[in-house]
């Protein structure tokens, strides 16, 4: 049976000797390359260009501006972008122009020879100058664009959204204890290894055909043709292997703008971001400012929780309804906390748009969470996992909205990476340094949107199996190979897997949301099943006998029970062919059928998507060593307990949980952009924006897999891709302050910064 | 831009001697500031060939004459109990990472003069000299004043780095470098190169445009410290990416403490 | 503009003449002129090791290394690493360990261990991982990267 083993991944071999294509790797005869020019300011007005030297420069096939633009604005809820600017510059990097050429020194070279005239505006930089009485304004024309989800904002605000269960201000009063703090998080970059790109071609009629490193390739194909006006039946996307996505590649930004040249150009169209563009033209995690008041009784039941989040935007939308929106969700936490208010708003900036980004607003309010969970703690003098333990959900406990949780294994979580640091053996202490433990649970969801998957039989009774979910590298092709073949009794070798396309790829939202192996695994699962029942109907009449009496052998081949008589799957293929009922071949799709929240426990307003669910539960404890002298938090050890409802490739799941794990090391220790006065974006190369290396990392990253089915899925499986980052920063704050007393309650938390903290301690 | 390999040190001289006019050495440093846009040399004379520049030549009285294009993974091998050549040993452990160390050349850094770069803080700890070449002959600038600022040194235009003189330092002392980074391979925030004999030779780098230098330091905790934090009121350490220049100031004292007592276990 | 030299550089073994500008680096001309896509460009200013190769059997960022200047040392990439096996050891740990995510930063890898593995037959942990140090993966952590290679120093002979 293939759920539950770990066979070397389907693309490993490829990676592992070089062979497997990136989207840099493709070469086209007649290939042009783009070079993209962007905005010096932060906030502009466009008054003019002046093309001509540009185009003068041989070699130079194409060039497009904001004026060539015939189509309105595009974008996710709020459409308030163009594939390049319009009338206004909003950020610096914002691309402006874009030009095709025949190699890149010649491209870059044009790009730059294109004049352009700007008229300064003043810049909002910050979540208190975008606020500010008389701010100006990034989005005069906001009540014309088209939103989807109706926000309710003003000014600067471009969204705003509340949740609310419960009487909070009744609660307070009850408690003994109440503690309240202002947590601050910084922008994070995704730093795929893979920059963002695409090789764009056009056929004679002008059919766009897009070879993409992206998340969706039906997102990216919908976006495009929005963006040229055309249907989406002329626009084709196709998934090259991914080199990391982790929501920075889930929308699109310069696909667009590399199928305009292509058209134009009447050649294919390459345009691929360096490190320092990508830095500076993609998307970057929300900075957030979450405001939070938990009040709990004497003896440790959490009875109020209070919050209010803003959330820097930048210049662009694209998905800060729904962060928002996230955020307050998972505000609560995994706790039976009965009264909660959470009121959130985001804001323009004039700075590189935020957008999704491995945990989605979840890492932002469990920070603030988390933290104050030990804070309450300490006023308490109750232990902080203890007081976890006791407010911790159970097993058809609600969530924050009203899901009824059908399961919840977050007290085992818990436990289960208490018990593990307790007998783990005590690692020496080091001169100079202090060492402390931290803890901190975690809640996220694994199911949400619509997916497909198609199983057909082959002639020789082998398997073709094909989804619109992208493998951004967690492994989702092997997984979803596996859940076909498991269900048929076959080793993965029978069973081919295609690559997305969205000529042939059935519908997926995206791999996002940590809803792969949910969502896209479940669509397989019920599409294969239904295959299987198609194939023992054949058989059933083959053997002429009731199906009751079949079985499945494995290898391919149906008997009947009891007796060695069977037909292969390859006879049944045959049969359905060539003799009745034609090919065996099942679409199964659906859209995420969860309980919807609960009006009569949550009164919600404006929320930026519709239902959601399927939650996970988590833990992380982390060992650290604080330098007192110098501030410096090294992670010595960590576990993490992540519920992942049933591990169809255990490495792969491993993979992720360490993986998440040094990504949110880097969100908690080292990682912020930083923009200067300007708003230029100052940490644009690998050596000023500091991801981990090996040395920064433990080797000791223990996963914990807990397998708690979900019901609702045929093989019980849920998402872990997520999860395993959102906890990080708030058990290492937690560590720092067990070891030290003190308490950091700004992202990231550099040694400078854990400093200043010590200092304050009293 | 036009590309040179000559085999010996006279081509090399002449083919800088036109106006913009770079050396080569490992490329580490340069070629990646080629491809951020930020030099664009009209000619670069590469010194690989040049067979002049290259060895590690041990002195009766343990010192190294050390050949401006070797690598730091060669100095990183180094072994010997002297202070000098072990301080430098260590630096070159830690310089960027292993690529970086396999390619890259103690002649090159020390040209490039990088503020928060190891060697100018070992090099002026461990008093080295810096031989420098040209058409008129051979020069020598002690390290302590070779390094004049960001970027800058005493080089003068045409004049190429051929080789290092690092003195063995006092004997029976011990060294050590220590590094503050951010993520590790990074530049230092702040470092400190420690010689201790009966008294202890200091180099701090990262706080502010070149090394600075304490000498004749005594050895006990008070004495470290308060030449610590003298030196952190008279320095001028700027604010940067890494960290302001107050945090410099402050783990100033406790560093320079640290990388005295860290020599003084080192056997 | 550069003036383009004529160049024969030797890669895996094999003579190639080579057309590129002074400021070529060996990057761009593996990548876009000899059509070895296997080493990667992941910043192109040094820092990320996605694109690591071996000269004369020693580490080298590609992107740092002009072609100019390569000479007569003998350029080994990931296409060449194996000889003519199917997989290299190193490269069937890494396969084997679920240490290969999205795959971008394997060939780098793959380098690294291969130059540490010739160096070092039994290499513990601590020089894995310094060995390891100049080269960044976003996927896994690191740990199972790490793991695979202790487990390939303890099975070798």
């Amino acid at each position: 049976m293939s759920i539950g083993a770990s066979p070397p991944r389907l693309d490993a071999a490829d990676k592992a000797t070089g062979r497997a294509q990136y989207v840099d790797d493709i070469q086209l005869p007649g290939m042009l390359h783009a070079a993209l020019l962007t905005s010096p300011h932060a906030h502009a007005r466009i008054l003019d260009y002046r093309l001509d030297a540009a185009r003068a420069i041989p070699g130079v096939k194409a060039i497009v501006v904001g004026p060539d633009l015939k189509t309105g604005r595009a974008g996710g809820m709020i459409k308030d972008e163009s594939m390049i600017a319009r009338d206004k510059v909003r950020y610096v990097g914002e691309p402006v122009a874009a030009v095709a050429a025949v190699d890149p020194a010649t491209a870059a070279r044009a790009a730059a020879a294109i004049e352009i005239d700007y008229e300064p505006l003043p810049a909002v930089l910050t979540i208190d100058e975008s606020l500010a009485e008389g701010a100006p304004l990034l989005h005069e024309h906001f009540a014309s664009y088209i939103q989807t989800v109706q926000g309710g904002g003003h000014d600067n605000v471009f969204f705003q959204s509340s949740m609310v269960e419960g009487d909070v201000d009744k609660a307070f009063a009850q408690c003994d204890e109440i503690v309240e703090n202002t947590w601050e998080t910084q922008a994070q970059h995704h730093v795929y290894l893979e920059t963002n790109g695409c090789v764009a071609t056009a056929d004679a009629s002008g059919r766009i055909t897009l070879h993409a490193t992206c998340q969706s390739v039906h997102h990216i194909q919908q976006r495009v043709a929005e963006e040229l006006g055309e249907p989406m039946a002329r626009i084709r996307v196709i998934a090259t292997r991914v080199g990391g996505g982790f929501g920075g590649k889930h929308a699109s930004n310069i696909h667009s703008i590399a199928a305009w040249l292509a058209r134009a150009a009447r050649r294919p169209v390459k345009l691929v971001l360096s490190r320092m563009q990508d830095f500076e033209v993609q998307r970057s995690r929300h900075p957030a400012r979450i405001w939070m008041r938990t009040g709990a009784t004497r003896d440790g039941t959490i009875l109020a929780r209070d919050v209010r989040i803003t959330t820097d935007g930048g210049a662009y939308a694209d998905e800060s309804p729904s962060v928002l929106t996230f955020a307050l969700m998972m505000s609560r936490g995994p706790y039976r906390i009965a009264n909660v208010r959470a009121h959130g708003q985001t804001v323009y900036t004039n700075k590189l748009r935020a957008g999704s980004f491995r945990g989605f607003g979840n890492p932002q309010a469990s920070f603030a969470g988390e933290s104050q969970i030990d804070e309450i703690a300490a006023r308490l003098d109750i232990n902080p996992l203890e007081l976890r333990l006791k407010n911790a959900m159970r097993p058809d406990d609600t969530a924050f909205g009203g899901h009824p949780v059908a399961s919840c294994v977050l007290v085992e979580c818990l436990e289960r990476v208490r018990d593990a640091q307790r007998v783990a053996p005590s690692l020496a202490p080091r001169a100079g340094r202090k060492r402390g433990v931290g803890f901190a649970a975690v809640s996220h969801i694994s199911g949400l949107m619509g997916t497909s998957a198609n199983v057909q039989l082959r002639t020789d009774g082998s398997i073709a199996l094909s989804t619109g979910c992208v493998d951004l590298g967690q492994g989702s092709d092997t997984t979803m190979v596996q859940i076909c073949a498991d269900a048929l009794a076959v080793p993965i070798e029978k069973v081919s897997y295609s690559p997305q396309d969205s000529d042939s790829s059935p519908y997926n939202w995206k791999t996002a949301g940590s809803r792969s192996t949910y969502m896209t695994g479940r669509a397989v699962a019920v599409a294969t099943v239904q295959v299987r029942e198609k194939m023992l109907e054949h058989a059933g009449e083959m053997m002429e006998c009731a199906l009751a009496d079949l079985e499945l052998r494995p290898g391919g081949a149906i008997g009947l029970k009891g007796v060695p008589k069977s037909v292969t799957f390859k006879e049944v293929a045959l049969r359905s062919l060539f003799q009745s009922g034609g090919p065996i071949a099942v679409s199964h799709g659906f859209v995420f059928d969860g309980p919807p929240f609960d009006p009569k426990r949550a009164v919600l307003h404006q929320l930026a998507f519709p239902n959601l669910g399927v939650y996970t539960y988590g833990a992380h404890c982390v060992e650290v060593d604080v330098d007192e002298l110098t501030g410096a938090v090294e992670v010595r050890r960590a576990w993490c307990a992540h519920d992942v409802g049933r591990a169809i490739n255990p490495l792969s799941c491993e993979g992720q949980i360490q993986g998440g794990f040094v990504q949110g090391m880097g969100y908690a220790l080292t990682e912020v952009m930083q923009w200067d006065a300007q708003g230029w974006l100052t940490t644009v190369t690998l050596a000023d924006y500091k991801v981990p290396g090996v040395l920064d990392s433990p080797v000791e990253i223990y996963p914990i897999v807990l397998e708690d089915p979900d019901p609702s899925h045929p093989v019980g499986a849920k998402g872990v891709g997520e999860p395993s980052l959102v906890g990080v920063a708030p058990a290492i704050a937690n560590a720092i302050c067990n070891a030290t007393g003190a308490r950091v309650r700004i992202l990231p938390m550099k040694p400078e910064r854990v400093l200043d903290a010590l200092e304050k301690r009293t | 831009m036009e590309f040179v390999a000559p085999t010996t040190l006279e081509d090399a001289y002449r083919a800088l001697a036109t106006e913009e006019a770079l050396c080569l050495a490992g490329g580490q440093s340069l070629v990646a500031m080629m491809n951020l846009g930020l030099a664009s040399p009209a000619r670069l004379v590469s010194l690989r060939r040049i067979e002049a520049l290259r060895g590690i030549a041990r002195q009766a009285d343990g010192s190294l004459h050390i050949g401006a294009m070797t690598t730091h993974a060669e100095l990183a091998e180094l072994e010997s109990s002297a202070a000098g050549p072990s301080l430098l040993a260590q630096a070159a452990r830690v310089v960027a990472y292993p690529a970086v160390r396999a390619q890259g050349t103690l002649g090159g850094a020390v040209a490039h003069a990088d503020p928060a770069a190891d060697y100018p803080v070992v090099l002026t700890a461990a008093a080295a000299t810096i031989e420098i070449g040209s058409p008129r002959g051979t020069r020598r600038v002690a390290a302590r004043e070779f390094f004049r600022g960001i970027f800058e040194t005493a080089l003068e235009k045409g004049e190429i780095v051929t080789g290092i003189h690092l003195p063995a330092g006092p004997p029976d002392a011990r060294a050590a470098y220590e590094k503050l980074s951010l993520v590790a391979g990074d530049f230092a925030i702040v470092s400190v190169a420690a010689i201790v004999g009966r008294t202890a030779e200091i180099a701090i780098g990262g706080c502010g445009p070149k090394p600075l230098l304490l000498s004749e330091v005594g050895l006990s905790d008070e004495a470290l410290l308060a030449a610590g934090k003298r030196l952190a009121v008279v320095c001028d350490p700027s604010d940067d990416q890494r960290a302001s220049g107050s945090y410099r100031r402050k783990v100033l004292p406790g560093l320079i403490r640290r990388a005295v007592q860290a020599a003084m276990v080192r056997s | 503009m550069s003036r383009k030299l004529t160049l024969e550089i030797t890669v895996n073994g094999e003579a190639h003449d080579v057309l590129a500008p002074a400021s070529a680096t060996l990057l761009e001309v593996l990548r876009t002129q000899l059509g070895l896509t296997g080493t990667k460009c992941g910043c192109n200013h040094g820092v990320c090791g996605a694109c690591t190769v071996l000269l004369d059997g020693k580490l080298a960022r590609s992107c740092l290394t002009l072609v100019a200047n390569v000479g007569e040392r003998a350029v080994t990439t990931i296409e060449g690493i194996a000889g003519e096996q199917d997989f290299s050891p190193v490269q069937r740990a890494l396969i084997e360990s679920g240490a290969v995510q999205c795959g971008f930063c394997t060939p780098g890898f793959v380098i690294a261990l291969s130059a540490l593995f010739a160096k070092e037959p039994h290499p513990g942990r601590e020089a894995i991982r310094r060995a390891l140090s100049g080269n960044l993966c976003r996927c896994s952590g690191y740990v199972k990267i790490v793991e695979a290679a202790e487990r390939l120093a303890e099975r070798r002979p």
